[in-house]
């Protein structure tokens, strides 16, 4: 990754849903800025990480893209493991892969830190009239429980930057109004602003009152 | 579904970005009118991270001819090299299977040629049946998305892509309660690369069924437990690596998934996928664990490789993309050939794990099935088999019967030759020199 600058956060991600609603290509386009119609199927999990500012702060993104096939949520409590948001994604021409959303919540809130910040994802909006599933619809039942939500288009580039900037600012403003416990800030890790100290992140002490 | 196919088949072009400025001009030969021109590796990859540049030593054509002389020898004898020779059968699939005679050593090997000859018309059975809309689905999202540098998958809809659907749907047909799993289309795709839709058909069986059961069923119970079991032979191969990945907490699913799950055709570079696809059919699941070892070793077994990686994150992006220029083809069969994991031993950790996994986490839902061993196991088997039913065609040869609920009155450990720390076979393997186990437990 070559990910040697200083950062003050590191936010675990997870990517969940359907197979072929785009996860894959979502984490590409906010990595590094790319687009694949006929990207490899995800088997087991992929990852990828990317550095941003956010305020005065330097946030670095691990984001994990797992497999959305129903047979591989048996390993996926591995992935869930430590991460602090989550971009639950459909798309928004396959109203099934819409139905399954309420299945994908229950799973990661069963493994994931309770504390986890969600945001719906409808992704494909450059199909627009191939629509099946409604923008409204959508918005009321994130609403409904708690999840932000928001309409992207990974080939066109729309609102993907802004999906995942939302994401790692509400984590940030959770960690910092300290809504979250000491258990599941120590998911949250913390590494000092000036050069990287090589070791488990995990393993840090939370350090977020000295900011 | 022919139909979706046409409207689909547009050249997709940015599948093939960086290719080349006059991108119009690449592509199978057979989907672009006669234009072809073809810009294909060896292996009939037009790009991407298993692309060979050419590096590659071709061995000397006498060479090659003497090989497949040997090789079309063994094939007129099968039977009798595989029961009286099979150490010079196991040497030369270590060499490498001249490529010419590739497709029909791995049939044989496999034994995935005797389904095909026994089950004459099942295919086209299997191809005329409906099928569970629920699996075509998701098989035809994922038609796109198999090697897609490589020439024969690349245009959406050619076919390579058409013959993908009829294998991986036959088997949704003649498996129902198996399905579809998303890894068993990479290898589907490996072996389309080499031999028509029926015979892949087949070898696909065999590598689902006899090689690697329950690998691709629901609840993934089979990978996990090889990945407990994988880790636990680490401790003895590679101390330092496996410390490494205990102190970052780095399950074993999270690296070996796709390892195991595609028989590295999605991680190594091609020359090297085929060298071990050739030992894989010859001797079994051995060969993967074997590759895994290797690799970690190779990335993670010197304190100067682990000051690179240090962190969890560095560890996972350094398993997950491998350097091609750090995977030498010959080095890492030499290796492969003299890493210490017998099946005796993989056996012996099976049971110790299959016991934890029933400690820890209860009941397996799915029986686990003794997996055979590669050819000279499964010869043994078919052997036996026909011994007891002696009643001439008998249609699943070879085949041992898919891993299904677990039923009350069979445990693992009932299982024929389970407990059997050496089976025949084991015995002379380790007589001979190349695997005779360095550190034997």
């Amino acid at each position: 990754m070559g990910s040697d600058e200083a950062y003050n956060f590191v936010f675990k991600v997870v990517l969940i849903g359907e197979s072929g609603v785009g996860k894959s290509n979502l984490l590409s386009r906010f990595t590094k800025n790319e687009f694949n119609h006929d990207s490899r199927t995800t088997i087991g999990v992929e990852f990828s990480t990317r550095t941003i500012q956010l305020k005065s702060l330097i946030i670095k993104a691990q984001i994990w893209d797992t497999a959305g096939l129903e047979r591989y949520r048996a390993i996926t409590s591995a992935y869930y493991r430590g991460a602090v948001g989550a971009l639950l994604v459909y798309d928004i021409t396959k109203h099934l892969t819409y139905e399954s959303v309420e299945r994908w919540l229950k799973e990661l809130y069963d493994h994931a830190d309770p504390h986890i910040v969600v945001m719906l994802v409808g992704n494909k909006t450059d199909l627009g009239s191939e629509r099946s599933v409604p923008t409204e619809d959508a918005k009321d039942f994130a609403e409904k429980n708690g999840l932000l939500f928001l309409e992207t288009s990974a080939l066109e580039s729309t609102n993907v930057e802004t999906a995942f900037q939302n994401v790692l600012g509400e984590i940030h403003r959770k960690v910092s109004s300290k809504e979250v416990t000491r258990g599941s800030i120590s998911a949250v890790s913390l590494s000092s602003p000036v050069p990287r100290a090589a070791g488990d992140p995990e393993e840090k002490k939370p350090c977020c009152r000295n900011l | 579904l022919m139909k979706s196919f046409s409207s689909l088949s547009i050249w997709t072009l940015e599948s093939l970005s960086g290719l080349g400025e006059d991108g119009s001009s690449i592509g199978s030969d057979s989907e672009i009118n006669g234009l072809a021109v073809r810009r294909t590796d060896k292996y009939g990859f037009l790009g991407g991270t298993q692309y060979s540049e050419g590096s590659d030593k071709d061995i000397r054509v006498d060479v090659a001819r003497q090989r497949e002389l040997k090789w079309l020898d063994m094939f007129n004898n099968w039977d009798k090299w595989v029961s009286r020779r099979f150490q010079k059968v196991k040497l030369r699939c270590r060499k490498g299977i001249p490529s010419s005679l590739r497709a029909k050593a791995w049939q044989l090997l496999s034994n995935s040629k005797e389904l095909l000859d026994s089950n004459p018309g099942k295919f086209e059975e299997l191809e005329r049946e409906q099928g569970d809309p629920k699996w075509l689905d998701i098989i035809e999202k994922d038609l796109h998305r198999q090697f897609p540098f490589h020439e024969m998958f690349a245009a959406r809809g050619g076919h390579g892509q058409q013959d993908l659907y009829r294998v991986l749907k036959a088997y949704t047909v003649y498996r129902p309660e198996e399905g579809y799993c998303q890894a068993q289309a990479p290898v589907a795709a490996v072996l389309l690369m080499h031999m028509p839709a029926e015979h892949a058909f087949w070898c696909l069986v065999q590598i689902c069924e006899t090689y690697l059961p329950g690998y691709y069923s629901a609840g993934l119970e089979a990978i996990q437990l090889d990945g407990e079991i994988f880790f636990s032979l680490l401790r003895r191969v590679c101390p330092m690596a496996y410390r490494h990945l205990k102190k970052f907490k780095i399950d074993p699913i999270l690296y070996m998934t796709e390892w195991f799950m595609c028989v590295f055709s999605r991680t190594l570079p091609w020359s090297c996928v085929l060298r071990v696809w050739d030992m894989f059919f010859c001797e079994g699941v051995k060969i993967v664990f074997r590759v895994g070892l290797v690799l970690l070793k190779q990335m993670l077994g010197s304190v100067d490789k682990l000051r690179e990686v240090q962190g969890m994150y560095e560890t996972m992006e350094r398993l997950r993309n491998i350097p091609p220029e750090s995977v030498r083809e010959d080095l890492l069969v030499q290796e492969v050939v003299s890493l210490a994991v017998t099946e005796a031993l993989i056996e012996r950790e099976c049971s110790i794990q299959v016991r934890k996994w029933r400690e820890s986490r209860g009941e397996l839902t799915h029986q686990p099935v003794r997996r055979l061993h590669g050819t000279r196991d499964i010869h043994e088997h078919k052997r036996r088999a026909s011994a007891i039913s002696s009643g001439g065609s008998f249609s699943f040869l070879g085949s041992i019967p898919p891993p299904g609920p677990l039923r009350a009155s069979s445990s693992l450990l009932s299982l024929p030759g389970f407990r059997k720390s050496k089976t025949p076979f084991q015995e002379a393997e380790e007589k001979n020199g190349a695997t005779a186990p360095r550190d034997s437990a």
